[in-house]
């Protein structure tokens, strides 16, 4: 019996990793890909329920005004929380333009900062970016540029000076654009917008809610968020 | 002399449930989303994070499960085990170095849970160490 028994010990380890492994594995919703390695859209690939059971969530208010893009009447108003450092905003953001082109009217889009830090060193610099291009009203755009060319500076070491090369390509006001990133009102409102995260449950990014109801992040590749906004709609409509 | 095989395997023990989680992390992309506290998406979803189609995990879970084999094999008095103990924990450690310095340098991103298995894998080397000498 001795001579078998580290047999059996190693054998009831095995037995046990084995086990919690699959456990877990299967207790876990189904295998999510990141929103821009999505597989091809399929009949199964249907969003899951869990979206339309959320709860309604208000939270507290963030920066205002917001950044929104499509009009306030709008039936489905979504909201990002976004690191323009994390690589799965970056992939988002294609399909997030993309929805927007597909609803047009009926879809309005919110941009909250909710930087990482110091899980991304350069996230909060980016946010301030686009902030202070904001504060000139080129929000949009400099959000659109910094996700766009996200693989050419996250990994640089110094990435202000890359910032302000595309606030000059933007044509906003440079001189004005340098005072503003470092400035009070670019902090507070990228704070206000943290706050808003936090006050929802916010954990992660991208998060996103669709009238006040997350998204699970699951739901976020473009075949599953379409239908999740087509079910959204057709709520609304009613 | 018992002593060392009793905390060589309870270490390996603490890697293979780390490792494991990893495992499961990265397999279902439960680590996808970045968060806070977490550079874990970067780290996994990293080119280094897979070895011939296997996660780099899974591997590190196996290499776990092989040190604690071996543990209690030269525990009950399997001679060869303890032999193969030593030069499998140098290894594992020069890996686990080698994925620091990727992660600091390369990455510039650190995983929390890799972390862990690197500072268990030195523990090991430690006690692999102390075992020598004594």
């Amino acid at each position: 019996m001795k001579r078998l028994l580290p047999f059996i010990i190693i054998l009831v380890v095995l037995g046990v990793a084995l086990s919690s492994a699959w456990y877990l594995t299967r207790s876990i919703p189904a295998a999510q890909n990141p929103p821009g390695n999505q597989p091809p859209a399929s009949p199964g690939s249907q969003p899951s329920p869990a979206q339309s059971q959320q709860p309604v969530l208000t939270g507290v208010p963030g920066a205002e005004p917001a950044h929104t893009a499509g009009p306030a009447t709008a039936p489905v108003k979504l909201e990002e929380f976004g690191d323009f450092e994390c690589p799965p905003c970056g992939m988002f953001h294609p399909i997030l333009k993309q929805m927007q082109e597909e609803f047009g009217d009926k879809l309005q889009v919110t941009f909250r900062e909710f930087p990482l830090v110091p899980t991304h060193q350069h996230a909060l610099a980016a946010a301030s970016a686009a902030e202070a291009a904001g504060l000139q009203g080129k929000f949009w755009e400099m959000h659109h540029m910094i996700y766009d060319h996200q693989k050419d500076w996250a990994k640089e070491f110094d990435v202000r000076p890359i910032f302000e090369g595309y606030a000059k390509q933007l044509e906003v006001d440079v001189e004005r654009y340098k005072r503003d990133v470092d400035s009070d009102a670019v902090a507070r409102r990228i704070m206000q917008d943290g706050n808003r995260g936090h006050s929802l449950g916010v954990k992660g990014t991208p998060t996103v809610f669709l009238n006040g109801r997350e998204v699970p992040f699951e739901d976020l590749p473009a075949e599953k968020l379409r239908v999740v906004i087509q079910n959204e709609l057709r709520t609304a409509g009613k | 002399m018992k002593k060392f095989y009793i905390g060589a395997a309870l270490l390996s023990l603490l890697g293979l449930a780390d490792a494991l989680y990893l495992t499961i992390e990265h397999v279902t992309g439960q680590t996808v989303r970045c968060t806070i506290l977490s550079g874990c998406s970067e780290v996994l979803s990293s080119q280094y994070a897979v070895v011939g189609g296997i996660p780099l995990a899974a591997v590190g879970a196996a290499a776990y499960f092989t040190v604690f084999s071996l543990a209690i094999l030269a525990l009950f008095g399997y001679r060869f085990a303890g032999k193969i103990l030593t030069p499998l924990v140098v290894a594992m450690f020069f890996v686990s170095v080698w994925l620091f310095y990727l992660q600091a340098f390369v990455i510039r991103q650190f995983c929390q849970y890799c972390l862990i298995s690197a500072a268990i894998t030195t523990c090991l080397l430690s006690l692999v160490i102390i075992r020598r000498f004594l």
